[in-house]
């Protein structure tokens, strides 16, 4: 297979081959390959690539994928500036 | 500061139809959404319905939009929204263009891609088959001139005849490489068993024909029988038992290589192949986006028939969380009349919760869960099988979970 060669993290740059080499290695969660791989952990917060690392884990432990959302959601969930953040455009009183 | 009686995230059929239903109703309703044109996925869509009249999503999507506005619906576009919080009246939203307050909240965020990765997918001309159909129908630029598709589902063959009536020659739709832990497709036997079950209710000639070698036949005797070089819908041959390995190309995509496999997925030597393209489609289906429930506590569940995680929710569109609704492909993925309909229940549950006259509400509610329903049932894009099933055991399960007993938060 071109594992080595299958990027599924666009972000990080983090192979097939990683991330199957490391579920089968620590026979492990989608929570668990993205703190030892980073896949998911780019820009996009994993917009591109979570559904895919769930499927590959799922696969590859021979598991369903839990209800629970293994890649967490963090705000805030679109890049958003300082001043954004800060509350700069607040209209409150 | 203004409190709203309802916020809608998502401009797209269900959650137009949800500001329509509820400002009918007379709540004070805004809508959200980021992209800069009103209508969601609407926008994109154009296929022909089996009475023979065709489907125009921008035309649908112009219609709800005035409609909504003519009802006093507050619409905003080019505005993403990045964090929710509860609050003592309801939710703070938080967006790029600051903070909404308002009593309801409704999800209606609709879908995203999943692609399916292969060696050479971050060649530039390579996009997901969607993103092909947003150039091609909603901003009117043609991809390209040839193109290549990979993965045979129930969207890519509607796509590939939009991209075909752009003028874009379609050399062939192919299917992803399997016995891979990166495709839910798999072996051409599973991936004839899902096109003849989605067709079986499509009347249309474009989709009636991807199951009409086999109607009634089993998928693996359909497969044996499929022809290697494809079926041709509409001029495009769909090629269930070629594969792509990989696509070529250094700075621009060049094309794709392929081999024959066996219908058990099995690579039949020496057949490999390249294909060339100017560019390259994935198609790896659709899951629900459901990033704005994930940052509250609702409750979530993983059902494949509705593409994926899902906020768990009644056939009413509530949610666990007090104050959150959702509608729409946020709830599973079908197609644009189902989510049209599930926004005016929504729309109308949340308004009968605000004006709390249950009497002339519930029949009305009822009505509309009648129309789902038919929606579902009529639906000409399947994106699954069994979706109804799956979804009565949502419902059944939040009855359970949330319904039966007070305390209202079980622990599980
Ligand atoms: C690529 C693709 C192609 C499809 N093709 C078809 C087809 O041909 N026929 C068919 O019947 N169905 C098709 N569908 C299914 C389609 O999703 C439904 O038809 C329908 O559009 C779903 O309606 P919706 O209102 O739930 O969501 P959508 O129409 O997807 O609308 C959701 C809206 O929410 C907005 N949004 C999301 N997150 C945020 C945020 N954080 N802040 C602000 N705004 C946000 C988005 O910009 C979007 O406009 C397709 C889906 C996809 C993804
Ligand atoms: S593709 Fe993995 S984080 Fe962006």
């Amino acid at each position: 297979m071109a594992g080595e060669k299958t990027i599924v993290c666009r972000c990080e740059e983090v192979t097939l081959e990683t991330i199957v080499d490391t579920i089968e290695q620590y026979s492990c969660s989608s929570r668990e390959v993205k703190l030892r791989t980073r896949a998911g952990m780019g820009y996009c917060g994993g917009r591109t690539c979570r559904n895919v690392i769930d499927r590959i884990v799922a696969a590859t432990n021979g598991e369903p994928i839990k209800d629970e959302l293994q890649l967490s959601y963090r705000s805030p969930i679109r890049p958003a500036t300082f001043e954004v953040l800060g509350g700069g455009h607040e209209n409150e009183s | 500061m203004k409190v709203w009686n309802l916020l809608i995230v998502g401009a797209g059929p269900a959650g137009l139809n949800a500001a329509i239903a509820a400002a009918g109703e007379g709540l004070k309703v805004k809508i959200i959404d980021e992209f800069n044109r009103i209508g969601g996925r609407l926008l994109g869509q154009l296929h022909q319905e089996p009475n023979g009249e065709w489907w125009n999503g921008i035309d649908v999507a112009n219609r709800l939009h005035e409609k909504a506005i003519t009802l006093g619906v507050k619409i905003e576009s080019g505005v993403s929204v990045y964090d929710l919080e509860q609050s003592e009246f309801g939710w703070k939203v938080y967006t790029s263009e600051g903070m909404e307050k308002t009593e309801k909240l409704l999800l209606a965020t609709g879908a995203t891609e999943v692609p399916t990765p292969i060696p050479g997918w971050t060649i530039p001309g390579v996009m997901s088959i969607g993103a092909a159909q947003v150039m091609g129908n909603v901003h009117r630029v043609k991809p390209g001139n040839t193109c290549v598709i990979i993965g045979a589902n129930v969207l890519s063959i509607a796509i590939a005849n939009e991209l075909r009536l752009c003028g874009v020659e379609v050399k062939e739709i192919v299917i992803s490489q399997p016995n891979s832990s990166l495709t839910h497709s798999g072996t051409p036997e599973k991936v004839m068993e899902s096109l003849l079950q989605l067709t079986h209710l499509a009347p249309s000639v474009l989709l009636r024909q991807a199951g009409r070698v086999a109607k009634y036949i089993h998928p693996s005797l359909a497969v044996k029988f499929y022809p290697k070089n494809g079926m041709n819908i509409l001029d495009i041959p769909i090629k269930i038992k070629t594969a792509a390995t990989e696509i070529i190309g250094d700075k621009k995509v060049k094309g794709v290589k392929t081999v024959n496999i066996r219908s058990n997925g099995e690579i039949i030597p020496n057949t490999e192949r390249i294909t060339e393209a100017d560019f390259v489609c994935i198609a790896g289906g659709l899951a629900p986006l459901p990033e704005l429930a994930a940052l509250t506590s609702c409750e979530f569940k993983f059902v494949h028939e509705l593409g994926g995680h899902i906020p768990l929710h009644s056939e009413r569109m509530e949610t666990n969380e007090p104050n959150l609704f959702v509608a729409g492909n946020i709830t599973g993925v079908e197609s644009a009349k189902v989510a049209m309909a599930q926004g005016t229940v929504a729309g109308l549950t949340i308004a009968s919760e605000i004006k709390g006259n249950k009497k002339h509400s519930d029949s009305a509610i009822e009505e509309a869960l009648l129309t789902v329903r038919k929606e579902r049932e009529e639906a000409l894009i399947q994106f699954q099988p069994n979706i109804a099933r799956a979804r009565e055991l949502i419902y059944q399960q939040f009855e359970l979970d949330w319904k039966a007993e007070s305390p209202k938060r079980s622990i599980s």
